[in-house]
């Protein structure tokens, strides 16, 4: 099963798919959440804690930055960019390299 | 009333529905009222500040046709050579009560690649603007990401709309290191939104270590009116969150006033 959560700003998304995960992962399912968001909260909603969230946030500013490797396949990125939340969820954050500045 | 000679440049940043465009929207509606030319510039592609400026049209993105290529080594789209920043204003901004002009970047409804016009059009109108002639109320899209690649350069001050939850806090620190070092806490404004007592200020305030410039407590009839899209000036006039921008556009035009 693979859901994507959309939606306006401040609707919900994350809420929504932070208790989908969990909700999921309590009944025994295999969770991964990766959170694709460029303002990137879901470790909140999970409950895996500020600083922990910070954390794979700078991660992942440092892959933008040109700083730290890609990771060369999705095993790494869950392995590399990714923390345990509860409930045996596996949660990552996502990026990808584009430029959305005119010119 | 501030002297009316310098224009106000303020850009609004923060969480999606943190209250950015409710709150710019009505700060540009009451900056109009005294009289003053108000631009209100909208450059989220979901665009929330038609609403709340109560203008009959919420769709007015700038057409494609108003680019051409640009020259050699030079922005891939050009404004055509009769439009300048004034034209398009003229043209393109929607009139909407209380005077105030609105110009919207562009939106989803259409189709993505588009928004590549749109965006050179944009930048090019913006960094054109006469700074004399407008007063700019600017509503960016929700996040950090706009902020981050300098969309709002045009402003001198920035407004961080935040709400006391956690996750509008987070996004509220991040924006505050991307815009904190531009601008520096004396054009950083601090506008707690939704606020339910007077402990959720000061946690919000604490935690971001500035002071809050208007504190906007939650509007029940504002609320009633966004469910129908009604603009909380039309809707709820006298209301708790009209009464705190106020104070937000006199705060604001107290630093100008100060220069």
């Amino acid at each position: 099963m693979k859901i994507a959560v959309v939606g306006k700003g401040g609707a919900g998304k994350t809420t929504t798919s932070a208790v989908l995960a969990r909700t999921l992962g309590r009944r025994g399912a295999r969770v991964i959440a990766l959170d694709c968001d460029t303002n990137p909260n879901l470790g909140l909603s999970l409950g895996v804690g500020d600083q922990e969230t910070e954390r794979l946030l700078t991660l992942r500013e440092k892959v933008g930055e040109g700083t730290a490797e890609h990771a060369p396949t999705f095993h790494d990125i869950l392995d590399r960019y990714g923390t345990d939340a509860p409930d045996g969820v596996r949660l990552s954050v996502i990026t990808r390299i584009e430029n959305p500045e005119p010119g | 009333m501030a002297d009316s000679t310098v224009m106000i440049r303020v850009a609004f940043v923060g969480k999606g529905g943190a209250g950015k465009s409710t709150i710019a929207g009505t700060f540009a509606r009451l900056l109009a009222r005294g009289g003053e030319p108000v631009l209100a510039l909208d450059s989220d592609p979901m665009p929330g500040m038609p609403y709340s400026l109560g203008v009959a049209v919420d769709d007015c993105p700038i057409p494609d046709d108003v680019v051409v290529p640009g020259p050699e080594g030079g922005p891939r789209w050009v404004l055509r050579p009769e439009l300048d920043a004034a034209a398009m204003i003229e043209r393109y901004a929607a009139t909407c009560p209380d005077g105030v002009r609105y110009l919207q970047f562009g939106n989803l409804w259409g189709h993505v690649v588009r928004l590549q016009q749109a965006q050179h059009a944009w930048s090019q109108v913006v960094s054109e603007l006469d700074r004399d002639r407008w007063h700019v109320v600017g509503d960016l899209p929700g996040g950090t990401r706009q902020a981050m690649f300098g969309w709002a350069k045009y402003a001198d001050t920035v407004c961080l709309v935040v709400e006391p939850t956690v996750k509008s806090l987070h996004t509220a620190k991040r924006l505050f290191g991307v815009t904190g070092a531009r601008w520096g806490p004396s054009r950083l404004v601090l506008v707690v939104n939704k606020a339910r007592s007077d402990s959720d200020v000061d946690r919000v305030c604490e935690r971001l270590e500035l002071p809050a410039a208007a504190a906007v407590a939650y509007d029940e009839a504002a609320s009633r009116g966004d469910r129908r899209g009604a603009a909380p000036l039309d809707e709820a006039p006298d209301g708790p969150l009209a009464r705190s921008v106020e104070g937000l556009v006199a705060h604001v035009q107290s630093l100008y006033s100060s220069i």
